[in-house]
């Protein structure tokens, strides 16, 4: 009795393997592509608003959308002018202060990838990613 | 009950064939563009092969840097056409993965999500692209490691400083590697240079940045 139920579970397990592996092979390239990020390097605009003075915000958006409205202070730092902008928010930043990117809505990937150079390349402590982006601090303004 | 379900089927495959659906040749495009290339740009092509048109309600990139435009705003039954999808690659490195959300009127097939995957050659990896010292640190070199991307040969770089405040030395370490060495000159005045990195024989140019920086907040 109890080895037909092992056998039925193994069987149950192979055929749901099948599907599986075939859905691996045929989504390969469609994982999803957004930058990991951990939860402890996202911010809310409640905690980077009481971080004061000692924050620098990053606009990831591209510069039309800057150039429109942006977070008061924010700096400007696009992967479309990366290489032109960065110098301008190092010439900003110093040794303590933390770093908050955002870009638009929540589904943006602009703010990660950001934060991501700002980390590996650059490599800044302190880079955070708001959560909700510049809708979430709309909501707030 | 033979005939039941014979008709049964046979309403199903008319309806099948009747509806309005557009059939991708493909919904993931790779690019491979060279490094003076500024777009990348992909073609989804499909076709109607359904007995009604198709029309298509909206059609979004994911992304700013990423613009889709489609022909024709109807495609009849038979038709063919694409969809094009230019990607701005900018200072963009690595692989960059774009996404195009196109909705058609198909009421089995709203939504289709064309993947442009776009994989930009980066000839230098710089590591890292800025180095500082704190206002009054000792004025040490600091190094910046300057790595060959994989299908490219570079036997020799040129680096230069845009303040005479920094110094700069590069060495070849072999393998691809050259180590670029960081030096003020002394670090009391707050100066910054952009360091300039170029390969022999390559219009490309890279940078990074070099900072005498204040000290730290206190909090």
């Amino acid at each position: 009795m109890r080895s037909s139920l092992v056998r039925q579970i193994l069987i149950l397990a192979v055929l749901a393997l099948v599907p599986a592996v075939g859905e691996a092979i045929y989504f390969r390239h469609k994982i999803s592509w957004r930058s990991a990020i951990l939860p402890s390097e996202m911010v809310t605009v409640d905690q980077a608003r009481a971080w004061g003075e000692n924050v620098i915000w990053v606009d990831a958006r591209p510069d039309e959308e800057f150039a429109r409205d942006h977070i008061p202070a924010a700096l400007s730092l696009n992967e479309d002018r990366w290489n032109e902008l960065l110098p301008q928010f190092l010439a900003a930043w110093s040794p303590g202060k933390k770093i908050v990117v955002y870009c638009s809505s929540l589904g943006c990937n602009a703010s990660r990838e950001v934060a991501r150079r700002l980390r590996r390349e650059a490599q800044l402590p302190d880079v955070f990613v708001l959560e909700g982006g510049w809708e979430g601090w709309l909501k707030t303004r | 009950m033979k005939t039941h379900i014979f008709a049964f089927a046979l309403s199903i495959l008319i309806s099948l064939s009747a509806r309005a659906e557009l059939k991708w040749e493909q919904t993931t495009v790779e690019l491979h563009p060279t490094p003076a290339d500024k777009q990348a740009i992909g073609h989804f092509k499909y076709q109607n092969p359904g007995k009604t048109p198709v029309r298509f309600k909206s059609v979004h990139a994911s992304c700013g840097c990423t613009t889709a435009q489609t022909q024709k705003d109807e495609v009849p039954p038979g038709g063919t056409g694409e969809i094009t999808a230019t990607f701005n690659i900018g200072d963009r490195t690595g692989t960059q993965v774009k996404t195009v959300t196109v909705e058609t009127d198909d009421p089995a097939n709203t939504k289709t999500v064309l993947t442009l995957r776009t994989i930009i050659p980066q000839q230098l990896e710089i590591n890292p692209t800025f180095v500082f010292w704190k206002q009054g640190d000792k004025p040490d070199p600091k190094t910046i490691t300057v790595k060959v991307g994989k299908e490219f040969t570079v036997k020799h770089i040129k680096v230069t400083s845009s303040s005479p405040d920094f110094q700069t030395k590069v060495e070849e370490t072999g393998k691809g590697e050259f180590k670029v060495d960081v030096q003020p000159k002394e670090t009391n005045n707050l100066v910054a240079s952009t360091l300039t990195i170029q390969p022999e024989d390559s219009q490309k140019v890279f940078y990074a940045t070099a900072r005498i920086t204040n000290s730290p907040v206190v909090q």
